[in-house]
């Protein structure tokens, strides 16, 4: 019953471009971490540099979505897909970018290490990092158990970023000479509470994509 | 409120003892525009006869299952066939004209309900017509051959013929797979008009088309109804996997 479709090597082309994507942001999250965790210059300004890839990525996946709108005038299940596909670049691009912004702020904190520490801002990049990890997995697999983790695992990390944002406030106030130096651990802290909500959203769009359900704006448990 | 205006309860229909439907359940709403889909023999073009009696002129039909129109079961002993399908007209996938004027062709039907006012069959003319959006194209030259039409307008112009008697439900069997895009958009932009009067069924090959202007969509498989929604969902996302996998092109 089942028929080869010219379609089907498109849809291939496409799902193995969104996972190379997924892959390449991954590996820009591993390193801007382990560039906060060991003050290495080099390795921010490699995850600088390395956007341009994943722009390009982007741009390609939107063109190759499109051309299958035009041509192929999905439905069902495969236009759940491509409009998942368009979407989840699109999560994907952003997070590239906030890989980028943090890897940014890496050299101005670089003598301020214990303060980094005290924040507990490496570990909060570490638990996005593992989370992505997950995503990557989902996104490959389309295993929803991985969706189910992400949205709960992603709760937990955004109220641990809450906690953090209100410490730094809290430091502010009373140590006005850390201001500049807080405000930077402020922003990359809010920059990881922006990589977890965009990695909600791939599980949110995954979701669709299987079972055809708008998930979002739904509380999750 | 949705008026089912068509219902079939259970129905069965065989050719010479094989099985061309089996068990169809529908209830089909009041001025909507519903779509039945399929691969080819899997018994559309069988079913929407059966909704007008058309197979009555088959030798070797059999039917089972109750077909009701308006609450009144149309394969009742004593029902009008001819009243019924005045009622339920048909439009064809080859539109068919007669070798006659285009006014004839039109004032055809009515006359031979009775109508012999020139007056009056004039006005029916214009009115069918202009329903079925061919009346511009055509006021000038309302004598000359309807042969001389192209293929577009002379399938617009049998659905003024079908409209001419005033029917209630309008059956269409594909109505515009012979025809190009742009008579194509036209007969579509028509059915969704007429929607506002008339409830319509139609089949297409056409799984574009079908999303464009039906309400709702059957899908049938081996003289099976598989799955009958709303076609929003039909076509983003259908329950069952025969459906998906037909109208994403991966069998049929
Ligand atoms: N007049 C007939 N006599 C015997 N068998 C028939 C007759 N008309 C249709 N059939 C059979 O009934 C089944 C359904 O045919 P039908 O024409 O309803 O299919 P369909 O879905 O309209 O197909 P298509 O998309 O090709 O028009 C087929 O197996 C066909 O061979
Ligand atoms: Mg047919």
């Amino acid at each position: 019953m089942e028929n080869y479709r010219i379609f089907d090597s498109e849809l291939e082309k496409l799902s193995h471009k969104v996972i190379q994507m997924c892959s390449q942001v991954n590996q820009q999250l591993i390193d801007v971490i382990k560039a906060i965790k060991t003050s290495d210059i080099a390795l921010a300004r490699t995850v600088i540099s390395n956007d341009e890839f994943i722009n390009n990525l982007d741009v390609k996946i939107d063109k190759l979505c499109q051309k299958i709108f035009a041509l192929q005038q999905p439905v069902a299940s495969d236009l759940r897909y491509i409009i998942s596909a368009l979407k989840i670049n699109n999560d994907l691009e952003r997070i590239g970018d906030h890989a980028v912004n943090v890897a940014k702020r890496i050299e101005p904190l670089q003598d301020y290490k214990q303060l980094v520490e005290e924040f507990g801002i490496d570990v909060i990049g570490e638990k996005t990092t593992i989370l992505f990890s997950d995503v990557v997995e989902l996104v490959k697999t389309h295993d929803l158990t991985y969706a189910v983790k992400i949205m709960n695992k992603a709760e937990a990390i955004k109220e641990e970023c809450e906690d953090i944002a209100s410490r730094i406030l809290g430091e502010m106030m009373h140590q006005s000479e850390v201001v500049v130096v807080a405000a930077n651990i402020l922003i990359i802290n809010n920059l990881f509470e922006r990589i977890t909500s965009y990695s909600t959203n791939i599980a949110e769009s995954i979701s669709f994509v299987v079972n055809g359900e708008i998930v979002k704006h739904k509380k999750h448990n | 409120m949705i008026v089912d205006k068509i219902y079939t309860e259970n129905m069965f229909l065989y050719y010479s003892g094989k099985m061309a439907l089996n068990d169809i359940s529908i209830k089909i709403p009041e001025k909507k525009v519903t779509a039945f889909i399929g691969p080819s023999g899997c018994g559309k073009s069988t079913f929407l006869r059966s909704l007008n009696r058309m197979n009555d002129l088959i030798d070797g039909v059999k039917i089972e299952g109750n077909v009701i129109i308006d609450n009144i079961n149309i394969y009742d002993k004593n029902i009008d066939v001819v009243n019924l399908r005045k009622k339920v007209g048909m439009v064809f996938q080859k539109s068919n004209p007669f070798a006659k004027s285009i006014y004839e062709n039109v004032a055809y039907g009515p006359k031979i309900n009775g109508i012999s006012d020139k007056k009056q069959l004039e006005e029916i003319v214009e009115n069918a017509l202009k329903n079925a959006a061919i009346w511009d194209e055509v006021k000038d030259r309302l004598g000359d051959s309807a042969m001389g039409l192209s293929g577009g307008q002379q399938q617009r112009l049998c659905i003024a013929r079908t409209l001419a008697v005033n029917p209630e439900i309008v059956l269409m069997d594909e109505p515009a797979s012979a025809l190009d895009p742009l008579s194509t958009a036209k007969i579509e932009e028509l059915i969704v008009q007429l929607k506002e009067n008339y409830t319509i069924v139609i089949v297409t090959h056409n799984m574009q088309q079908a999303a464009r202007i039906s309400d709702n969509t059957a899908f049938f498989y081996l003289g099976e109804l598989i799955e009958y929604d709303r076609t929003k969902k039909i076509f983003t996302n259908p329950d069952k996997k025969q459906t998906e996998d037909y109208i994403t092109g991966r069998f049929g």
